[in-house]
């Protein structure tokens, strides 16, 4: 099979998307841009109670979709499920494009950008999670690079190739890691105060990783598997969407398990944000009964499972709820107001500012108009050439896989 | 070197806001952006509520965690300076980390929205960084240490005074506002302090009254389970925080 013949990228839908994503990214740049300039950071409606707001919750969620994507191409890249090396190329470049994307967010909102290019390599502050957050994020953008530059070199599965691939996975373990204990090792915070945290972000991590790249993948491809190249078609019809299943449980059992604990605590700071804020809110109902339970039920009948349509639909069930659920955990650690005695005689009140969403819809702008380029650039079905012998066993080993 | 700390007697404190308007004048802060401030509490419920009300500035922590998390070491701990916790503006990304990790709350970033308006950012519109250019503005200024009008973009937080308690002479184990030769190195708050709630002096010198005070009376300090080990110590009833509940 040769690169031409996977190439996906339709200049009917993938031009138009890459003009139209450039320039919503730069009006909401220039916006946001505009509002610091003019405003500061009265732009956004964070303060001393919520210090941390959607900006931050849209950097976590694109941080770990891209952490996600990276863990979903490790199964092929590192642990030899061959089976998914259809996929690979896309979720790598997914993961680079949603990480930078997450970063530009993120950049928008601390207070001085440009001193942290400096101020944090040049003071190596190691007990800090943020630290080795950046650094191990850094890493795993180098590695991920690096890694799609030598899959579009055609060098899938060289000895340097497969270290860097493996380099990047290690990367990617610490930096979601980290993350989570950015938040899980603040004990002043007990709603996110938990070891098991980095967990959870695996977990979800995961998920939306593969729900972004379900998306993307029908995306490219109209929704139709016919257009698709066999062994992408037979992934799509079989090991991903079960994956997808599989994530979906997994994440329904921990949340399920998080929500039993944080009604049970007698803690305050605990069981009031689940019981006032998060299941107080009809926004957080959606976002993770709407976004965890209805697509897994959904993807429970092999039939339906296979569906392009319903996986469709599952995917942007998990992308719009996970999204929600990021919100809610990140202003969740916050709402239960600190030292604050009678100034603050209920749980802080916290809605985005309309600088923020802009914010948030640079990012995603961001996202599509980089897929967009990506697939005119590049062939992102692109996958190893078989090698004489394998060629009649893969898919006997894809076949066997979609049962 | 000094180990400076502050006691806060609750049982003389009557809740005036002496404390925050001094601090207020003295450090150029914003209305509403306090670095020290007098908290209200009610406890109970009607007929036996009651209403409590607690000074608070930053804790200056023996082992603070906004120190641990700052990834730019901007937050630090100086002890040449009395283990004072500074934030070096200049190196200050403004990520608000430090702002989640403090159990206390008394980190303030400020370029936000107004708490009280008028908006004194408008009004007295900031010059050469700094968040507003106040009337009258204080001449001390060490961004190193944080101290001077807030810049745009960064945290900052009660310094005990330090650019007063830094001229007082070495080895003296109180500074007390009713001598007159270190009334000018008290911290804002002490020598304002109407009741004289507050004492300042040298935690690490066994003769200093503060010392005397936190042994003699019972010093607690807040949130001491948290590990952070404050530097200001309370003394009476009253010293603790009720647990949050919503009001409404």
């Amino acid at each position: 099979m040769t690169a031409q013949d996977n190439q996906s990228g339709n200049p009917a839908l993938f031009t138009p998307m890459l003009y139209v994503g450039a320039a919503i990214a730069i009006i909401a740049f220039v916006f946001s841009g505009f509002m610091l300039m003019t405003q500061g950071h009265a732009a956004f409606n964070m303060d001393a109670n919520v210090a941390w707001g959607l900006p931050i919750s849209t950097y976590v969620y694109f941080a770990l979709m891209s952490s996600g994507l990276t863990l979903l191409a490790a199964l092929a890249m590192v642990f030899g499920f061959k089976q998914y090396y259809p996929l690979v190329k896309r979720a790598i470049w997914l993961a680079i494009i949603t990480l930078v994307a997450g970063l530009a967010v993120l950049a928008m909102e601390i207070g001085h950008t440009f001193r942290m290019l400096w101020a944090i390599p040049l003071n190596l502050q190691v007990e800090s999670a943020m630290f080795w957050m950046g650094v191990f994020y850094l890493a795993d953008l180098i590695f991920l690079l690096w890694k799609f530059q030598r899959m579009e070199r055609g060098d899938w599965s060289s000895k340097l190739s497969r270290q860097v691939g493996i380099a990047g996975f290690i990367a990617v373990v610490l930096a979601a890691g980290t993350l989570a204990l950015v938040f899980g090792m603040m004990s002043m915070r007990p709603f996110w105060y938990d070891p098991t945290l980095p967990v959870w972000f695996y977990a979800t991590a995961a998920l939306t990783g593969v729900a972004g790249l379900v998306f993307f993948t029908y995306l490219s491809y109209g929704m139709n598997t016919e257009r698709m190249p066999k062994a992408l078609r037979m992934d799509m019809e079989g090991p991903l969407p079960r994956l997808f299943l599989i994530l979906l449980f997994i994440t329904l059992v921990m949340f399920l398990a998080r929500l039993t604990t944080g009604l049970y605590a007698n803690a305050t700071e605990v069981n009031v944000v689940w019981a006032d804020y998060l299941l107080a809110s009809g926004w957080f109902h959606l976002g993770v009964w709407g976004g965890i339970l209805l697509p897994f039920v959904l993807l429970l009948a092999r039939g339906l499972r296979q569906s392009p349509a319903i996986q469709m639909l599952a995917a942007v069930l998990v992308l719009v709820g996970m999204f929600i659920e990021r919100l809610y955990f990140v202003v969740g650690g916050q709402v239960v107001p600190l030292f604050k005695g009678t100034w603050e005689r209920d749980l802080v009140a916290y809605v985005p500012s309309p600088t923020e969403w802009v914010l948030t819809v640079m990012g995603i702008a961001l996202v599509f108009a980089l897929y967009a380029l990506g697939e005119r650039l590049f062939n992102l079905s692109d996958m190893p050439q078989a090698e004489p012998g394998e060629a009649e066993a893969e898919p006997e080993a894809t076949a066997e896989a979609r049962s | 070197m000094a180990k400076w700390g502050m006691v806060i007697d609750l049982d003389k404190c009557t809740g005036c806001q002496a404390c925050t308007t001094a601090c207020d004048m003295e450090n150029d802060t914003l209305p509403g952006e306090s670095w020290q401030d007098v908290l209200y509490y009610t406890e109970g419920e009607y007929p036996s509520g009651q209403m409590k009300w607690l000074p608070r500035p930053c804790m200056q922590c023996e082992d603070p965690s906004c120190v641990h998390v700052c990834p730019t070491r901007a937050t630090y701990k100086d002890h040449d300076a009395g283990g004072i916790v500074f934030i070096d503006w200049d190196k200050c990304i403004g990520c608000k980390y430090c702002m989640i990790a403090c159990p206390y709350g008394v980190r303030f970033f400020a370029d936000e929205k107004p708490l009280v308006e008028p908006d004194l950012k408008e009004v007295f519109a900031g010059s050469g960084g700094q968040l507003w250019d106040p009337p009258g503005q204080s001449p001390d200024t060490d961004y190193r240490r944080g101290i001077g009008v807030q810049p745009k973009g960064v945290v900052s937080k009660c310094t005990f005074c330090y650019h007063r308690v830094k001229e007082a002479p070495e080895g003296v184990p109180d500074l007390d506002e009713d001598d007159p030769e270190l009334v000018d190195y008290v911290p804002a708050c002490v020598r304002t302090c109407p009741p004289k709630a507050r004492f300042f002096g040298d935690l690490d010198n066994p003769a200093s009254n503060v010392n005397k005070l936190i042994g003699n009376k019972n010093g607690i300090r807040l949130k001491d389970h948290t590990g952070n080990r404050p530097q200001v110590y309370y003394l009476g009833a009253g010293a603790g925080i009720p647990a949050f509940q919503p009001k409404s």
